[in-house]
């Protein structure tokens, strides 16, 4: 799918839920404010018809014949009638019609009394008359010249909910411009919001193996998409030093391979260019021999690696002393410093007991002796010191007198093929891989292996291995 | 004693081959899984080195079929692939013993030698070569009647070579059976190296007769040239 339609699609659906979200909110406003606006009118109609009621109170009178009767003309107040259609009645207290406007027909307001209908207050309620017009009714309790009798007055209810219904009406017309410019500024905003997530993705589509030094473009590093633009170019970053180290380690081991190839390729052609004694020949054929043993090595080493590497190497756990493993590799090594006339000094220290793999820990303690007793002069001290480093974590330190390593390769040693002289040390023989492989061994046991000046100079190798409980 | 060689590439197989019976074995070669079944409806060779990876058919269903068969002379397994399952499968198989590619010849041989001698020889406590007497028991070197101060790794090297003397022992059989070094990439040349240079010092130097021999490119050997 093209970056932009899948960016394009994630603001379409941003807004269509927005527009959704704010469809059903807006709906739910209309709602309130409706049914607020009806009950305001129904408030207010009431109201009109309490003013009515008292002002019909005040007209009624009884006329000489004793028949209830009321002024009908002075009855006429715009401002309180709201132009509703009145309706009147009044009754006795036992419940005999006394007057009824003439509209409603000879049929009651409301049928008979309810209890204390009016007593002490303006009783309202909403009903329907005999042709089934909805009316809001107000019922009051009073004296006409002595005489008790209740008034009810009546509204229409009509006109009100016209007047709801049309205010809906307009409320609903513009809801749906409402939500559509709505969700344009969304999608306008969404899309300015978006251009740089665009931009990202369409510089990510050209980053492949061969161009992992490009960077995702970071358009406000405060903003989200900033902060992953950002953590992405992180990512990139640890991918490309991978990858280089990857890359360098191909280009060095196939060196490392090719150089021995090349001694016998030549070694092999020269001699036969013209004939040899048998004693030259067997003098070739061993040279070659060497070589073949150095190439063996170096395959069974990188092979080692690469098996350490797919973390195809399971640990075999054992407890033992870590005085006994070094006493342990100095048995083996301490010979090669004899030869150079070293001394191997084993400070005393504490009984630490470690929980590791025995064979896997000796081949690294003996690869970073060997490594201090080959770069070491002769007749110097090489000094292996054990310590608690602390709570949990026991030091193996082993200093030697040696030129030291200078600051900016300290990281670096440690590296597969990682020579400080190249020339030199492989004349001193070796891999290029003791210190690597080292390094594999401590971390497959939770530790960790640096360097660092050591206080006599030269350098001084530490490891670090967690101490079990 | 009869060889039998199972292995694709020609090359090696007839350079074991000529080895073998330069060592006074009588070797055949066999390139392919079938051969090899053809070849042992004929006769019953005394030994077998089995390439694992053979290019028509597995080495190890090569090998089940032959125990299926009711052959049960030793089979040493000749592979590229030295890891642990690889091994355990090998053994499984019903092959008697491993060695990975490349090996030393010196160490194919002691294999071999190994595998033939179904009945383990009897400890000796005594060696001796020329005028070079050894004690085992009482770890007592002498030469020419001169007892010779030994550290404990010289008088083992000392002893494995005597063992084999006359023959050529590698590094790599030195690292395994004296340094007991069980990681094919633990390099000890130099340590070797030294450790011989001391022996011969002690062994040879005062001498005239030198017993200590470096082979150049292959390994060792004492033996009175």
């Amino acid at each position: 799918m093209r970056p932009f339609a899948q960016s394009g699609n994630l603001r379409l659906r941003l807004t269509l839920w927005y527009g959704t979200a704010f469809s059903i909110l807006l709906l739910l406003h209309i709602g309130v404010a409706t049914y607020v606006h009806y009950s305001q009118l129904i408030n207010r109609a009431y109201h009109a018809e309490i003013q009515d009621l008292e002002t019909t109170e005040g007209l009624v009178y009884q006329a000489p014949d004793g028949r209830i009767t009321m002024n009908e003309e002075y009855f006429n107040n715009p401002e309180i009638r709201m132009h509703l259609d009145r309706h009147l009645e009044i009754l006795s207290p036992d419940g005999k019609v006394l007057y009824q406007d003439q509209r409603l027909d000879g049929a009651g307001i409301d049928g008979p009394l309810l209890p204390h209908e009016g007593v002490g207050t303006y009783n309202e309620r909403a009903t329907r008359l005999s042709d089934g017009r909805r009316v809001l009714v107000i019922s009051h309790f009073h004296y006409i010249h002595g005489q008790p009798m209740i008034l009810r007055v009546a509204y229409d209810e009509a006109p009100l909910f016209a007047n709801v219904v049309s205010f809906l009406g307009v409320l609903l017309l513009l809801a749906p411009i409402t939500v559509l410019i709505a969700m344009w500024v969304v999608f306008t905003v969404a899309s300015r919001a978006l251009s740089p997530l665009s931009s990202m993705v369409r510089r990510a589509e050209k980053i492949t193996a061969e161009r992992l030094s490009e960077r995702l473009p970071v358009h406000d590093p405060s903003d989200d998409l900033g902060h992953a633009a950002r953590v992405f170019n992180g990512l990139l970053q640890r991918l490309e030093d991978s990858f280089s180290q990857l890359r360098r380690f191909t280009s060095d081991a196939s060196h490392e391979l090719r150089t021995p190839l090349a001694s016998m390729r030549s070694i092999g052609e020269v001699s036969l260019q013209t004939s040899h004694s048998n004693e030259q020949y067997r003098d070739v054929i061993a040279s070659m021999l060497e070589e073949v043993r150095r190439l063996t090595q170096l395959v069974d080493s990188l092979l080692a690696i690469s098996r350490a590497d797919s973390g195809q190497i399971a640990l075999r756990l054992t407890s033992f002393s870590c005085i006994d493993l070094i006493q342990e590799v100095i048995a083996v090594v301490g010979i090669l410093a004899e030869d150079k006339h070293q001394t191997i000094f084993v400070a005393d220290g504490p009984q630490i007991i470690l929980h590791a793999d025995r064979g896997i820990l000796r081949q690294a303690i003996l690869n970073v002796v060997d490594n201090a007793i080959k770069y070491s002069p002769a007749s110097t001290e090489i000094r292996i010191e054990v310590s608690v480093a602390s709570d949990s974590i026991a030091e193996i330190a082993i200093s030697d007198r040696g030129p030291g390593i200078p600051p900016e390769e300290q990281s670096q040693i440690f590296d597969r093929f990682y020579r400080i002289d190249s020339g030199r040390s492989r004349e001193r023989g070796g891999t290029g891989l003791g210190l690597s492989i080292a390094k594999w061994a401590v971390e497959a046991h939770g530790g960790n292996i640096g360097v660092r000046a050591a206080e006599e100079g030269g350098s001084c190798f530490y490891i670090h291995l967690p101490l079990s409980v | 004693m009869q060889i039998l060689i199972v292995e694709d590439e020609s090359k090696l197989a007839y350079a074991l081959q000529q080895g073998l019976e330069e060592e006074g074995y009588s070797a055949a070669v066999a390139l392919s899984g079938e051969d090899a079944l053809r070849w042992l409806e004929r006769g019953t060779p005394d030994l077998m080195l089995l390439d694992v990876m053979l290019s028509k058919r597995n080495g190890l269903s090569v090998l089940r079929e032959f125990r299926r068969d009711g052959y049960q002379s030793p089979v040493l397994l000749l592979t590229a692939l030295d890891s642990v399952e690889d091994r355990v499968l090998g053994l499984d198989a019903g092959a008697d013993d491993y060695l990975v590619k490349p090996f030393a010849f010196p160490e194919l041989l002691a294999r071999v030698r190994a595998l033939l001698r179904r009945t383990a020889t009897p400890a000796q406590s005594v060696l001796d070569l020329a005028d070079l007497h050894m004690n085992l028991a009482g770890r007592i070197v002498t030469r020419e009647g001169t007892s010779l101060e030994l550290t404990s790794r010289e008088f083992d090297l000392l002893e494995y070579l005597m063992l084999n003397r006359g023959r050529v022992v590698s590094r790599e059989m030195l690292t395994r059976d004296v340094w007991k070094e069980t990681m094919r990439y633990t390099s000890l040349d130099n340590v070797i190296d030294v450790q011989i240079a001391r022996l011969r010092r002690k062994i040879d130097d005062p001498f005239a007769v030198k017993l200590l021999h470096t082979v150049r490119g292959i390994g060792f050997v004492l033996r009175e040239e």
